[in-house]
C-alpha cells in the first residue's frame, strides 16, 4: 500500500513542474549461499539461501522544498547477520525539507541525519555495509543568522528497523558553533567554539531511583595559526544505569566523560597529526536496553577507534574497536579507554636520492590504546578509575606505507604493519596476538587503458588464526570491465581442519553512474569494520551480486 | 506486486534521470576551516568543474588522486578547469586529511564532507566516485577507479572547453 501511494505521489509530482529536480539512487546486494565441502550455513540460516538487501532513494526538489524517501527491501530475507528488524519491504526514511540560504534557515520534518561537533555526543548516519541506519524522525531546525554563527535544534525518535518503528527514547538536542575569529575579523589566527546538549527521555521502562532523563553535553574549541592547528573537546554524560546482557540494573548508576585533543602541523611536502582521547563510560544509545547490542542499533553517538583504517584484507583481521563501556568480570574489568595516535606524511621530492625520478611518498602511523587504570570490584560492581594513568594494554599498531612510481607504467604501494591485539579485552574472547604483515601492491599500465594489479600479502601471527598468505590479481580491460581472482589462505592455523582457502573470482562493470559486480567464492568470517564500527559476519560460500546506480 | 511497482518507479526515474542534475547546496569545510557552500560549484560558468570523492583510508581513491596530481600541471597548461577533491572522512580520520594532503604535496583544492551530507544527497554508494559539472549541470559520472580512468576524465575535460 505504501508503495502504491508513493508511486501515485511521485507521478503527481512529476507532472507539476519541469523546473523541479528529481534525483535518486538504487543499490542492490544479493547472495546465494551455497555450501561447499568445508563451509556450510548454520541450519537455522540454511532455510533461506537466496537473500538480498535493496535500497531505493528518491529526492524531489522544487524551489526551496525537497521531499524524499528511501524504500528498503530485504527480500526474501536480509543478508547474513543483519538485524532481524531489517525484514521485508517498507519505508526506511521519509522527509520534507525547507531550505532558504538567504535567510540562513533550514527546517526538516521527518527523518534527518545530523552530527554535533566530532559526533561524540550525537551522530546519526547510514552505513549499509554495517546495517547502521540510525536517523532521527521528528523535527530539526538549523539557523545561521551570520555566516559564522550556527544553531541547531532537533527533537524526535530514532529509527529502529523499517516503517514506523522507533526506539523507546525521545531525543532532544541543541548545538551551537561560533567562528569567533570571523566575528572579530582576526586574520592570522583562527579560533572557534562549540557547545552541544543532547537529552534522552525514556518513559517506557520506569525504574525506581532511575531518572527518566539522561543527558550528554559537549564543549569544544578549535584554534589554528599558520601551519599549526589544535582542537580540544570535553564531553560529559549524566548518571545512567548499567546494562549487563540486556538487563537494566537501576541500582548501579554511573556517569561518564570524554576528553579529546587533536594537534596538527603541515607544510608543503610534510604533515603530522596527533590525537589523544580518554573515554570513560561513554557509549550512548537511544534506548537503555540496546546498550552494547551486536547489530549496532540505537547508537546515538560516535566514538570511533582512533587508529589508522587499513584497506587490505590481511591488515583487517585484527581490527581495534573503541572501548567506551563499563564491564565487570573478574580479570576483565573495563570502564573505558585511554590512548593516542601519531601520523606522519612525507614526500621525498623528485630528483633526490630517495625521491628518484617521480618522488617517493611515505606515511608512518603509530597508535596505542589502554584500559583505564583503577580499583575495580567485580563482585560489588564498583570501580574508581584514575584520570591519566594507563591500564591494561588493549591495542598497539605501527605501520609504514611507501608509495613509489618506478616508471611510466609501473607503480607500487608497500605496506608494513606491526600489531598487538588483546582479544581478551577488545573482543571479550581469549588471548593476545602479535602480528607482522607485509603488503606489496603493484599496478602495471598496459597499452591503451588496460592495466593489471597484483597484490601480495603475508601475515605472521603468534596466536589467533596464526599465519596467512593472500594474493589478488585484477585485470582491467578498460575503464568499464574488470575481472579479478583472489585467495586468502590461513595455512598457519593451529587446527588443521581450519587451514582454509578463501578464494573468490569475479567481474565488475563500471559505466558512468552504473556499477555491477558479480563473484563466486568464500567469505572469511569475522568483523567487517567501517570507521571503527564493526559488524560480525559468519563465514560463508556462494555467489554474490552487487548493483548500484545514481542519478 | 511490490517488485512490479519498484520496477515501474525505476523505469520512470531512469527516463527522468536523463535530465542533467545540479549539485545540491550543502555546507562543506575547506582545509583552512572556512565554510564552503556547494552552490558555488554550480555558479562556475564556462569551464568544467571536477569533483572527486575520496577518503584517507581508501586505496583506490589515493591511487586516483595521485595519478591526477601527477598529470595536473600538464592538464592545466592545456585546458581550463577547476578541481575539487571532496573528502568523505568522518571524525575518525578527518584530522588526518590536512597532513596527508600536504604530505603528498597535492596541488588541488580539498573540501571536507564530515558527515557525508553531500555524498548522501548525491546518492553516491561507494568511493572513489568522480563527476564533472559544467554550467551548473552534472555532465559526467564515474563510479570506481582503475588505472587509466584519469585519461577518460581528461578527455571529458577537453571536450568541454
Amino acid at each position: 500500500m505504501i508503495l502504491k501511494k508513493l508511486l501515485f505521489v511521485a507521478l503527481v509530482l512529476f507532472s507539476i513542474n519541469v523546473k523541479a529536480q528529481l534525483t535518486g539512487g538504487i543499490e542492490s546486494n544479493s547472495a546465494l549461499y551455497i555450501d561447499d565441502d568445508k563451509i556450510k550455513l548454520e541450519q537455522i540460516e540454511a532455510r533461506q539461501r537466496l537473500r538480498s538487501n535493496n535500497y531505493l532513494r528518491l529526492d524531489y526538489k522544487l524551489k526551496n522544498f525537497t521531499v524524499g524517501a528511501q524504500i528498503e527491501g530485504y527480500e526474501p530475507k536480509a543478508l547474513l547477520n543483519y538485524s532481524p528488524n531489517l525484514n521485508k519491504t517498507n519505508l526506511g526514511t521519509y522527509y520534507v525539507k525547507y531550505k532558504n540560504d538567504k535567510l540562513g534557515l533550514e527546517a526538516t520534518a521527518g527523518h534527518f541525519y545530523e552530527q554535533f561537533g566530532s559526533g561524540m555526543v550525537l551522530r546519526t548516519w547510514e552505513d549499509r555495509q554495517l546495517g547502521i541506519a540510525n536517523s532521527i524522525a521528528g523535527g530539526m531546525v538549523k539557523y545561521s543568522p551570520l555566516e559564522s554563527i550556527h544553531f541547531t535544534a532537533l527533537y524526535g525518535k530514532q529509527r529502529n528497523g523499517l516503517g514506523f518503528y522507533f526506539t523507546d527514547g525521545t531525543i532532544a538536542g541543541l548545538n551551537t558553533d561560533v567562528e569567533l575569529s570571523s566575528l572579530l575579523k582576526t586574520k592570522k589566527v583562527k579560533f572557534g567554539i562549540g557547545l552541544s546538549y543532547v537529552n534522552r527521555n525514556e518513559q517506557k521502562q520506569v525504574f525506581e531511583g532511575l531518572k527518566k532523563n539522561t543527558y550528554l553535553t559537549s564543549v569544544r574549541a578549535d584554534f589554528s595559526v599558520g601551519a599549526f592547528t589544535a582542537d580540544v573537546e570535553y564531553a560529559f554524560k549524566s548518571k545512567d544505569a548499567l546494562v549487563e546482557f540486556n538487563n537494566i540494573r537501576p541500582e548501579l548508576q554511573f556517569d561518564g566523560d570524554a576528553y579529546l585533543l587533536n594537534l596538527g602541523y603541515t607544510k608543503n611536502g610534510f604533515g603530522v597529526t596527533a590525537n589523544f582521547r580518554r573515554l570513560e563510560n561513554f557509549g550512548f544509545y537511544s534506548q537503555r536496553k540496546s546498550a552494547g547490542n551486536v547489530y549496532n542499533e540505537a547508537i546515538l553517538n560516535y566514538v570511533p577507534a582512533l587508529t589508522k583504517q587499513y584497506d587490505y584484507s590481511l591488515t583487517n583481521i585484527y581490527v581495534y574497536a573503541a572501548q567506551p563501556n563499563i564491564g565487570f568480570e573478574p580479570n576483565r574489568n573495563k570502564a573505558g579507554e585511554i590512548g593516542g595516535q601519531l601520523g606522519l606524511f612525507y614526500q621525498f621530492k623528485k630528483e633526490t636520492p630517495l625521491g628518484g625520478k617521480y618522488g617517493t611518498n611515505v606515511s608512518i602511523n603509530y597508535a596505542q590504546w589502554h584500559g583505564l587504570k583503577g580499583r575495580y570490584d567485580a563482585a560489588q560492581r564498583k570501580y574508581a578509575a584514575e584520570k591519566i594513568t594507563f591500564g591494561q594494554k588493549y591495542y598497539r599498531d605501527a605501520s609504514v606505507e611507501i608509495r613509489k612510481k618506478w616508471n611510466k607504467k609501473w607503480s607500487s604501494v608497500f605496506t608494513y604493519l606491526n600489531q598487538f591485539y588483546n582479544a581478551r579485552y577488545v573482543e571479550e574472547a581469549s588471548g593476545q596476538v602479535n602480528t607482522n604483515t607485509l603488503v606489496f601492491d603493484n599496478t602495471l599500465r598496459l597499452k591503451k587503458s588496460a592495466s593489471i594489479r597484483l597484490e601480495l600479502q603475508h601475515q605472521w601471527a603468534d596466536a589467533g588464526f596464526k599465519n596467512w598468505v593472500a594474493s589478488q590479481l585484477e585485470y582491467n580491460f578498460n575503464a568499464v570491465w574488470s575481472v579479478f581472482v583472489f585467495d586468502l589462505y590461513n595455512y598457519g592455523n593451529s587446527i588443521a581442519a581450519d587451514r582454509l582457502h578463501y578464494y573468490n573470482v569475479g567481474a565488475s562493470f563500471n559505466k558512468g553512474a552504473y556499477r555491477v559486480q558479480a563473484g563466486y567464492g568464500r567469505q572469511r568470517g569475522g568483523l567487517i569494520c567501517v570507521g571503527g564500527v564493526c559488524r560480525f559476519v559468519p563465514q560463508s560460500a556462494g555467489v554474490n551480486l552487487g548493483m548500484n546506480y545514481s542519478f | 506486486m511490490v517488485k512490479m511497482y519498484v520496477f515501474i518507479i525505476l523505469f520512470t526515474l531512469l527516463q527522468l534521470g536523463a535530465n542533467a542534475q545540479a549539485v545540491p547546496n550543502i555546507k562543506l569545510t575547506t582545509l583552512a576551516g572556512a565554510n564552503f557552500q556547494t552552490q558555488q560549484l554550480n555558479e562556475i560558468v564556462g569551464k568544467p568543474v571536477v569533483l572527486s570523492f575520496w577518503a584517507t583510508w581508501c586505496i583506490p581513491c589515493l591511487n586516483e588522486l595521485t595519478a591526477i596530481n601527477d598529470n595536473l600541471d600538464e592538464w592545466k597548461k592545456e585546458s581550463k578547469f577547476d578541481f575539487f577533491a571532496v573528502s568523505e572522512d568522518d571524525s575518525r580520520t578527518v584530522k588526518r586529511v590536512p597532513a596527508l594532503v600536504n604530505g603528498k604535496g597535492w596541488a588541488f583544492n580539498v573540501l571536507l564532507d564530515k558527515n557525508q551530507d553531500l555524498k548522501r544527497e548525491l546518492n553516491l554508494m561507494n568511493i572513489p566516485y568522480t563527476m564533472v559539472i559544467k554550467n551548473g549541470k552534472i555532465i559526467y559520472r564515474q563510479a570506481g577507479y582503475v588505472a587509466g580512468n584519469e585519461n577518460e576524465l581528461y578527455k571529458i575535460i577537453k571536450e568541454n572547453q
